[in-house]
């Protein structure tokens, strides 16, 4: 049985070659696309488990693709780049992408980090609802409501939600944090935490700006709390 | 022209006598009308010489009218006398008349010539301001206005000092009357200068406090109101093309920036999109790889790495070349910053002994956070390569005078005293090390570079056989909110 299906999505020709040979010799399955409208052109057809996005295609571009694959469907995507300013990265969270790795890289730090982005917490461990007037989180199907209307969470965004609520009440520190939500690899990048607790913030708190559920732990981490 | 009016004189006042005199003839012996007629007749005569030619031509006008009026018309005919008072009356009310209205009719004369004057000389300055704003270049408007001021105000001769370049252009017949430093001196004045002859007319040229130089004028000149006014038009105008010319060269280099940036990012992808394709392969292979077979694929790995930090260098280089650093300040903690180089360091450390001195409280620093950490990452890195293998680093940050200093000391040989001034160029290398060290020996010169695109500096204490530590400021960040 397959690990997943990846779409690979880059322009160099060389590196398609790479990723189909070392990914299909890990168990996966791979697709191809050259840019990022033949990506989104074979999305409904092939539906994916997971994107692997160059940032830098001539056309639409990484970031762009990234968006228009966002507002269609909450797939896990992870952007590849040359560049590796901390700029960059947030740019390419804030477009909805899970991860962000630099060229080059090993093949086992992308394999760690793709595995990171399938990955989901079982639904046994954590608490299997939430509920209050202003929010309404049902863990086992993955419901979300605020404000009496149905929200739309990444992976991620879920994930970083369900393990705060968890811990309702106590602080939990950034590094906690991250290895809960992308995995032991990761605990290093607090630039990834800014930006979705932010995107989590932005779907969930009444008024984000002052934020009523998930409160900032200054030079700790995050804090969720039930009003 | 003021000769030609003088001689055109004696026969404008032969002609308005003469005028009068006909009048007087053709009343007195040809149609024989009563005196009120002959009053006004003369009237309009005097009337139409004042329009014509001006108050004296119309007194001496005046003045024969009213003894021929009084010797022809009025009782008794044929003698300067007058009997009947009504004719006094009369003959008074004729005199105040002729004479009121030949000043009032000379007068409107004079308002009409000025205003005529004035509007030539404003057509006159719009002319030369004409010339000077097609040509949008401060050097060019400056011999674009002595030229057309001598032609446009017919003036003797015209000059200009453009203090910003120190140039001096002169222009008109009459050679040089006002020397170099004459004409240097009026731009240190406060006020224009016009010689009582109106003759010679000198103005420093300044706008807004700021001097641009000074201009002289030579006889004849336009009135004092216009040359004030020309000396604003110039100052207005030479600005004007400055502005333009300030503008079009920092767009000039702006767009060279954004040429170069956009140079150097291509070719960081260009570089490393091969090197991504064998080190994925390389790194995959060696998974799987019979023992024989890894050492060789280790060395691929490792030369590929090398190889990418080699390009990021370059580039990172031929940024620091290609002038301004692209700097995103922000308040950051130094504390932040070297535990972020050690992190990235963590591999090359290999567990060596790394102290930090740095007290608890120290504030924030303004810098762009990512390249300080490279100048960090780079000091470390000179330490780690140029000392014994597990010998230790100390890293300290103090505060001094308004900046932090950051210090990274290392135990290794110490740098000789005539290679401390070099240490921060680019490949270069001590004596002792040339032929034993890897990297691309761009690492401090890299550091310089982004130090000093702070304005900060950097720096190496020394001492053989004692080791060496490199310090650099930064600006603290609470000067700004």
């Amino acid at each position: 049985m397959s690990a997943g299906k990846v779409l690979v999505v880059d322009d160099d020709p060389q590196i398609r070659r790479v990723m189909k040979v070392t990914l299909v010799g890990h168990g996966y399955e791979v697709i191809e696309a050259r840019t990022g409208e033949e990506a989104l052109e074979k999305m409904p057809a092939e539906m994916p488990n997971l994107v692997l996005l160059d940032m830098n295609m001539p056309g639409m571009g990484g970031l762009e693709t990234c968006r228009a694959l966002r507002g269609g469907s909450d797939i896990p995507v992870i952007i590849l780049s040359v560049r590796n300013t901390e700029k960059d990265k947030v740019a390419a969270l804030d477009a909805g992408a899970d991860d962000y790795v630099t060229k080059p890289f090993s093949i086992e730090e992308l394999l760690a980090r793709i595995r990171a982005a399938m990955r989901r917490s079982s639904p046994e461990s954590g608490p299997h609802a939430f509920s209050s007037p202003q929010l309404e989180i049902d863990f086992e199907t993955r419901r979300v409501r605020a404000r009496g209307a149905d929200i739309r969470l990444t992976p991620k965004e879920f994930e970083l939600l369900r393990y705060l609520v968890a811990h309702a009440g106590k602080p939990v520190t950034h590094r906690e944090l991250l290895q809960a939500v992308w995995g032991p690899d990761y605990g290093d990048e607090p630039e990834y935490l800014r930006v979705f607790i932010n995107q989590v913030r932005k779907k969930i708190e009444p008024d984000p700006a002052k934020p009523r559920f998930i409160l900032t732990e200054p030079w700790v981490g995050y804090k969720f709390v039930a009003p | 022209m003021r000769p030609a009016i003088r001689s055109q004189r004696p026969w404008r006042f032969a002609a308005s006598i003469g005028s009068v005199g006909v009048v007087v003839a053709l009343y007195s012996t040809l149609l024989h009308v009563n005196s009120t007629t002959v009053a006004l007749s003369l009237l309009l005569v005097i009337l139409g010489v004042s329009a014509r030619w001006g108050l004296a031509e119309a007194t001496v006008a005046s003045v024969v009218a009213v003894l021929g009026f009084n010797y022809y018309f009025l009782e008794p005919i044929g003698r300067f006398t007058i009997e009947d008072p009504q004719n006094w009356v009369a003959f008074g009310a004729f005199l105040v008349t002729a004479v009121t209205a030949s000043q009032l009719s000379a007068y409107a004369r004079r308002r009409t010539a000025e205003a005529e004057a004035r509007r030539l000389e404003i057509e006159k300055l719009y002319a030369l301001l004409q010339a000077m704003t097609l040509t949008g270049n401060a050097r060019r408007t400056v011999r674009e206005f002595v030229h057309r001021a001598v032609q446009i105000f017919e003036c003797g001769a015209a000059a200009f000092y453009y203090s910003p370049t120190g140039d001096i252009v002169r222009s008109g017949p009459e050679s040089a009357p006002v020397s170099d430093h004459a004409l240097m001196a009026a731009a240190e004045i406060e006020e224009p200068s016009l010689d009582p002859g109106h003759t010679t007319f000198t103005a420093p040229v300044r706008l807004g406090g700021r001097s641009l130089g000074s201009m002289a004028m030579l006889g004849p000149l336009p009135a004092e109101a216009t040359l004030r006014a020309l000396v604003n038009l110039v100052a207005l105008t030479l600005e004007k093309a400055r502005a333009i010319e300030d503008a079009s060269h920092a767009e000039a280099t702006h767009q060279s920036e954004v040429l170069k940036s956009a140079l150097l990012d291509s070719l960081a992808h260009d570089i490393k999109t091969p090197l991504t394709s064998i080190k994925a392969a390389v790194t995959s292979l060696l998974g799987s790889a019979p023992e024989t077979e890894q050492e060789l694929l280790t060395i691929i790995n490792e030369e590929a790495d090398r190889l990418n930090r080699l390009s990021a260098e370059v580039i990172a280089m031929a940024r620091v070349d290609a002038g301004k650093l692209h700097l995103e300040k922000r308040k950051v903690h130094v504390g932040e910053l070297i535990a972020s180089a050690l992190s990235e360091l963590a591999a090359a450390l290999k567990g060596r002994p790394v102290t930090l001195d740095a007290a608890p409280d120290l504030p924030p620093v303004e810098a762009d956070p990512e390249l300080m950490q490279q100048v960090v990452k780079h000091c470390i890195e000179n330490a780690i390569k140029y000392s014994p293998e597990q010998s230790p680093i100390g890293i300290s940050a103090t505060l001094k005078k308004e900046k932090i200093v950051i210090g990274i000391a290392d135990r290794g040989p110490g740098i000789e005293e005539n290679e401390r001034m070099r240490i921060f160029d680019r490949f270069f290398r001590g004596r002792q090390h040339r032929f034993a060290t890897k990297g691309t020996g761009m690492g401090l010169a890299i550091a310089k570079g982004i130090v000093e695109a702070h304005g900060e500096r950097i720096w190496v204490e020394s001492e053989r056989g004692q080791g060496s530590t490199f310090y650099f400021s930064l600006p603290l960040g609470g000067a700004r909110p």
